[in-house]
């Protein structure tokens, strides 16, 4: 089976699954919680290709789902790390849904959130990082710090750690679970500070840029769900004895919603295919900008009915927006890119 | 190394040594005739290199695959290769017109001919016949083994140089209108045709409107069935679209954007970088989705709107970002009173690419009628 085949069955098989909510364990026995993860420690072998079809897929969904903080973000922090037993034990049990993990990257600063000190007791970890997803229903988290050599490196911390809260975060978006992580002097084993695999600030800026593409990709899903509802909507609605979608204002402005997603999904494509800075900027402020401005449209195009709080599209703007600013704003994502230009 | 790796590196040698470094700056200015000789130059230079043609079939001197096509207009628009301009509708329209509706008599007669800088126009707009192009009301009557042909056409690029016409003529009044069309091949020396040209908005005279005046037309060079033109021009018409804005795409990303970023040197303006971001992140987007079409289109997985996708969002893209160019360039960019022939949109001369910029979202099918096209036919709006 080639690539594309296995991405049109896995993007069918998560359409069905994703009718429904996507608990944790449906998550698991449909293979996805450990699907980039190698079959030795339980998952898929596949690649951030067939991760990026699942993250489209929820945003499609507007499912509410742990798969980013838990999977993408928690699993894929596991693989950026040097191999050590208590680490290879963590990928097995969390791919069988045994143990859950996050990854505490802040979803609004790219700045490294926590600090590892040596005092005469021992390791502590101090720090904060808001925003996170999925952190709540973690019993094992993985904090980004500073060690004290200056190299970034990932703490593992359990849940009920003295001295660590993870705190819920209401947001408007329902669908996403974010929750704040405060260590504040959290004794940390030795045994429990994990070294990346390779140079550690471009595993750790890796990571950040895995986060940002999962969420374009989700963006990228939330835009074409609204498209096609937004089409099938305008086809059946009449006024003035014809369905809406005749009158060129609304056929022009979905014919517009068309576009911006065509372009998204070859930005998202091109990042998917070759991930680095770049591409990844790119795909982040293009497609989380065409996701608000398509469920806007989307709301508009409704008219009353998509005003309700019933028809649900005021859903998908939510996450649109939420996305827009998870993990770097546009403008910040542009601004990285500008860079380049001095 | 694969093969092409190696292509390219050949095509890069290639332009390295053949691709004129001054070609911007000679091109300022000059009066038609230097334009046209410097185009069949540059043409010919072309074609021995096995260049000029890359799309037609491998017997008439093509048979370029798809992605060396890709990688060859890469490499011209990396090393800023003048665009051809005069060849245009002869290579692309003309070509596919031939090849896919030919006699094989009128294919030997033209093919070489082109490749020997035979240069062809597109008569197919009318006073009452733009974007409803079916209406088009200049009538061919026939008597005997010829057409004798009488009305007007408008917006033909480049008519005053042209040897050949492409010309759509009603042949039947009486029959609905896309049924009473036929295709006609229009030898331009023909007693009766008058080109007058248009002086356009950026005071270039490259429209024409041509006159034609009891013409006789050989019933030997109509192409394809009587009353059946409409269908051979929706059949050709958009089938080199993908390459050509694969090569327009290309372009505006290498010296358009190279010459947005110097415009805005240095950018430590946020505002000014950001804007420029934007641009670049929207090229790349233009640049995936051409190479997407050409790609789909080899093995014919295109859907019904793309080529209309691709139109739309290069035209609409070209007037911001020229528009941006000349927003940013003050008032300098309005002493600029020239841009080089040879070129593209993407001459860096912002205000006359900018006022140049309204010749991609009006001819070929409007803005209007492309989002109509993408609403209709890409997402099944009703009509």
């Amino acid at each position: 089976m080639n690539f594309a085949e296995l991405h049109d069955e896995l993007r069918s098989v998560a359409r069905d699954l994703l009718v429904k909510d996507a608990d944790w364990p449906l998550l698991v026995q449909a293979g996805w919680v450990g699907l980039h993860a190698p079959e030795q420690f339980g998952g898929s072998g596949a690649t951030f290709a067939e991760v990026a079809v699942i993250c489209e897929e929820m945003g499609r969904a507007a499912a509410s789902s742990a798969y980013l903080g838990g999977a993408v973000l928690g699993i894929g922090a596991l693989l950026a790390l040097h191999p050590n037993e208590v680490r290879d034990q963590l990928l097995c049990d969390a791919t069988a849904g045994n143990t859950r993990v996050a990854l505490a990257l802040s979803g609004d600063s790219a700045q490294l959130p926590f600090e590892l000190t040596t005092t005469r007791l021992g390791w502590r970890i101090h720090g904060r990082a808001a925003f996170v997803p999925d952190a709540a229903v973690a019993q094992r988290l993985l904090l980004p710090a500073t060690a004290p050599d200056g190299a970034p490196v990932l703490v593992d911390v359990t849940a009920d750690a003295v001295g660590l809260t993870v705190d819920n975060q209401p947001v408007l978006d329902e669908t996403r679970q974010l929750a704040t992580v405060t260590a504040d002097g959290v004794e940390v084993d030795g045994a429990a500070v994990w070294r990346f695999d390779g140079d550690p600030h471009a595993q750790l800026r890796g990571l950040a840029d895995r986060a940002a593409l999962a969420v374009a990709c989700d963006s990228l899903g939330v835009a074409q769900a609204m498209l096609d509802a937004t089409v099938s909507y305008v086809g059946v609605r009449r006024q003035f004895g014809r369905p809406i979608g005749a009158f060129q204002a609304v056929k022009h402005a979905c014919a517009d919603m068309l576009v911006r997603i065509s372009v998204a999904r070859q930005l998202v494509r091109a990042a998917v295919t070759a991930p680095g800075p770049t591409t990844t900027a790119m795909a982040k402020s293009y497609a989380c900008d065409t996701a608000v401005a398509v469920a806007g449209k989307a709301m508009q195009l409704h008219g009353g009915i998509g005003y309700t709080w019933e028809s649900g599209v005021h859903v998908y703007l939510k996450r649109s927006a939420l996305n827009r600013s998870l993990f770097g704003s546009p403008a910040s994502h542009r601004a990285r890119l500008a860079e380049r230009y001095q | 190394m694969t093969g092409l790796d190696a292509f390219r590196t050949s095509v890069r040698d290639w332009c390295d040594q053949h691709v004129p470094t001054d070609w911007r700056a000679a091109q300022t200015g000059v009066i038609d005739e230097e334009f046209v000789s410097f185009q069949k130059a540059w043409f010919a230079e072309l074609h021995r290199a096995g260049y000029a043609v890359p799309h037609w079939p491998a017997g008439w001197g093509g048979g370029m695959s798809v992605p060396q096509q890709i990688v060859l207009y890469q490499e011209l628009a990396a090393h800023d290769a003048p665009r051809l301009v005069l060849a245009f509708v002869g290579i692309h329209h003309a070509a596919s017109t031939l090849l896919a509706a030919g006699t094989e008599a009128q294919q030997r007669r033209h093919l070489p001919a082109i490749l020997d800088g035979e240069i062809w126009v597109q008569g197919f707009s009318e006073p009452d016949a733009g974007s409803d192009l079916a209406a088009l009301r200049t009538a061919a009557k026939r008597d005997g083994d010829t057409f004798v042909v009488n009305g007007q056409k408008l917006w033909a690029s480049g008519a005053m140089h042209a040897d050949w016409c492409l010309l759509l003529a009603r042949t039947d009044p009486d029959a609905p209108k896309r049924h009473g069309i036929s295709y006609f091949l229009m030898d331009m020396t023909t007693p009766g045709i008058d080109v007058r040209p248009i002086r356009n908005a950026a005071g270039e005279s490259h429209f024409c409107e041509i006159f034609l005046n009891d013409v006789e037309i050989p019933a030997a060079n109509l192409i394809g069935p009587v009353n059946q033109g409409w269908q051979v021009a929706q059949a050709t018409l958009g089938a080199e679209r993908g390459m050509t804005m694969l090569e327009l795409a290309e372009r505006l990303s290498n010296a358009g954007f190279r010459w947005l970023v110097q415009a805005c040197a240095p950018a430590d303006d946020a505002l000014v970088a950001d804007r420029l971001a934007q641009f670049e992140i929207e090229l790349a987007g233009l640049r995936g989705l051409c190479r997407d079409l050409v790609e789909r289109s080899e093995t014919g997985q295109t859907g019904p709107a793309d080529a209309s996708i691709v139109k739309l969002y290069y035209s609409e893209l070209l007037q911001r970002m020229t528009g941006f160019g000349a927003e940013i360039g003050g008032l300098r960019a309005h002493t600029v009173l020239t841009k080089p022939a040879s070129s593209g949109w993407e001459s860096g001369n912002w205000m006359l690419d900018f006022i140049g910029s309204w010749e991609w979202t009006i001819p070929g099918g409007a803005s209007e009628i492309q989002r109509t096209i993408i609403g209709e036919r890409g997402l099944g709006l009703p009509r």
